[in-house]
């Protein structure tokens, strides 16, 4: 007890400015982890506690979303990587003009996500918007691609393909950022030393630039591959009708069904914490391959 | 002939190709953006074209789409206020907890420090998708459905871990000579905080301020779920409800999802003219 009140008088202050925050921010994540568990395993008139599981895992719906999800992740996180990866090699070397190119690359980052999705919507219009009579060839400067017009919120690909055009063209300036960061790092005396020893320009990069941006490519697989799991207003907007984990909880929460929500929550959850497994081994991995040798 | 001596043969074909992703890059950046402005100013002859191809500039520039919005639609300027004071809402609970938060952080050294920060990485990886469900819940049953209060309490967790990292670096900028000063002279820790520290820290409180502001303007995901069944509409619910049901006409959406983009707009000229201004460093020496 007189522990207690010296430990209270010595950090009095900070616990004073701190707790409030701490206990906001913990209380919350306790809370929401806490009901999440409890709502899953709740009864309602359909299911009662674990039927819910089981009632959610094997439903069309869900297992169909749930490849939608794999195929959006699957592909999209990839093309974030190698999209941010071109633009970080463009910005690369310093050339004039290019901090304001920087600025201009990071624009998509700044315009709301809603925004975004309502851009695309307006372009990807069927029969007659802008993409559509581009590929058709309404414009003179440009080749007919496709005899008809593409009715692009219909059809599952075309739905699901837009939906990640937006994704990562807002999330592009992101990868871009970590990845500049991590080939700023490495060191230009590797690369003389390099020389030195008489390696051409593979070599250097199989050997010096490879793995030095090894934990920067980590890191944009692993953060980029949590936002693809979750993400929910690209496919809101754009895909409403083929349905990815996010918009399958809330169609679910919509008809009424907490309890099943709750449980694709927690699949989503889970498929997080399994990629995220996956993908720090995937790196550890491929830095010991590229380090033997 | 290594790829060395390769590369030496053809300087202007590599210099040709990097101009060339640049330029398409800038264009794929730039082009979603101008169709947008371009749709905004379109006139009604260039959208309803009746079987001819829409045109890539409006036949008549004309500006009655932002004359409606702003000036006629009363439901619209309506949101528009409600997104304000949700935003000014979340900057105060997000201050109040977060810039106390983050002195300590940069200052002090107290036991358990590492699960706050534990804490606060945490939070900013959660999904959103996945705490609306139970966030709803509570708050029905603490009785914040549907208020401001409650969205603003929602948005406030979204802004924390920013506002925490954000204020902890202004706070470390910041030398701890002065505050040793002012105890010497006698100072309480917390007059330190309140007369030293926090008139140098403002500026910069500021930047988290603007970006709390913004995130909480254009936040979509916490506002359809605690505000939209109670008829409280933000300027995300009012584009969104016009893309499903509502005006789905393409000026009208160019329209409002600029009128939704201009804080963003804003805060960037704003804050770029600020940070050149060095006020910062005046102030400390």
């Amino acid at each position: 007890m007189q522990f207690l009140g010296f430990w209270l008088r010595r950090y009095g202050l900070e616990l004073l400015f701190i707790l409030p925050a701490f206990f906001y921010l913990a209380g919350f994540l306790i809370v929401i982890l806490y009901y999440l568990f409890s709502l899953s395993l709740s009864a309602s008139a359909w299911s009662a506690g674990w039927e819910n599981y089981h009632t959610v895992i094997f439903s069309a719906d869900f297992l169909i979303a749930l490849k939608n999800t794999i195929f959006f992740v699957v592909i999209g996180t990839p093309l974030e990587l190698v999209v941010g990866m071109v633009l970080a090699l463009l910005l690369y070397r310093s050339f004039a003009g290019r901090g304001i190119i920087r600025s201009i690359f990071i624009i998509p980052l700044a315009i709301p996500t809603i925004v975004t999705a309502t851009i695309l919507f307006v372009l990807f219009v069927f029969p007659s918007g802008h993409i559509n009579n581009l590929l058709t060839g309404k414009h003179a400067f440009f080749p007919a691609l496709v005899q008809e017009p593409i009715n692009w919120r219909n059809s599952a690909f075309f739905a699901m393909g837009i939906s990640m055009l937006g994704k990562v063209w807002r999330d592009m300036p992101i990868s871009m950022l970590i990845l500049l960061a991590g080939l700023n790092a490495i060191d230009h005396e590797q690369y003389d030393a390099a020389e030195t020893m008489g390696a051409g320009s593979l070599i250097k990069f199989r050997m010096v630039t490879l793995p030095s941006i090894l934990p920067a490519v980590g890191t944009v697989l692993l953060m980029r591959s949590i936002e693809m799991w979750k993400e929910f207003v690209f496919p809101f907007i754009l895909a409403p009708s083929f349905p990815l984990l996010g918009t399958y909880l809330e169609s679910l929460y919509r008809w009424g069904h907490p309890e099943q929500a709750a449980v694709v929550a927690l699949v989503i959850l889970f498929c997080i914490a399994v990629s995220t497994v996956v993908i720090h081994g995937l790196t550890r991995g491929i830095r010991n391959f590229l380090v033997k040798i | 002939m290594n790829k060395f001596s390769f590369r030496f043969c053809f300087p202007d074909l590599r210099r040709g190709t990097r101009f060339f992703f640049l330029f398409t890059v800038i264009v794929l950046v730039l082009l979603p953006l101008f169709f947008m402005v371009k749709f905004s100013i379109s006139d009604r002859s260039s959208i309803v074209t009746g079987g001819a191809v829409m045109p890539l500039w409006p036949h008549h520039v004309s500006f009655q789409t932002y004359r409606y919005f702003l000036f006629e639609n009363n439901d619209f300027i309506k949101t528009m206020f409600n997104s304000l004071q949700l935003a000014c809402l979340t900057i105060c609970f997000s201050m109040i907890l977060g810039a106390p938060a983050a002195y300590v952080l940069s200052r002090f050294h107290i036991p358990g420090k590492i699960f706050f920060i534990i804490c606060l990485i945490s939070v900013r990886f959660f999904p959103d998708i996945c705490s609306v469900i139970p966030i709803v819940k509570i708050f029905i049953w603490l009785g914040l459905y549907g208020t401001f209060t409650g969205a603003a309490l929602a948005h406030t967790l979204l802004a924390l871990p920013y506002v925490i990292f954000i204020a902890q670096g202004v706070f470390e900028s910041i030398p701890a000579d002065l505050e040793e000063q002012a105890t010497v002279l006698g100072a309480s820790r917390m007059r330190v905080f309140t007369a030293v520290i926090l008139p140098l820290v403002l500026p910069g409180l500021a930047a988290a301020a603007i970006y709390t502001f913004l995130l909480s303007w254009d936040e979509f995901i916490f506002v359809y779920f605690l505000l939209k069944f109670k008829n409280i509409e933000t300027v995300t619910l009012f584009l969104k409800s016009n893309l499903t049901d509502g005006m789905r006409q393409e000026n009208f959406l160019a329209a409002i999802s600029i009128l939704l983009s201009l804080p963003v707009i804003f805060f960037t000229f704003v804050i770029q003219r600020y940070m050149k201004s060095g006020i910062i460093a005046g102030a400390i020496k």
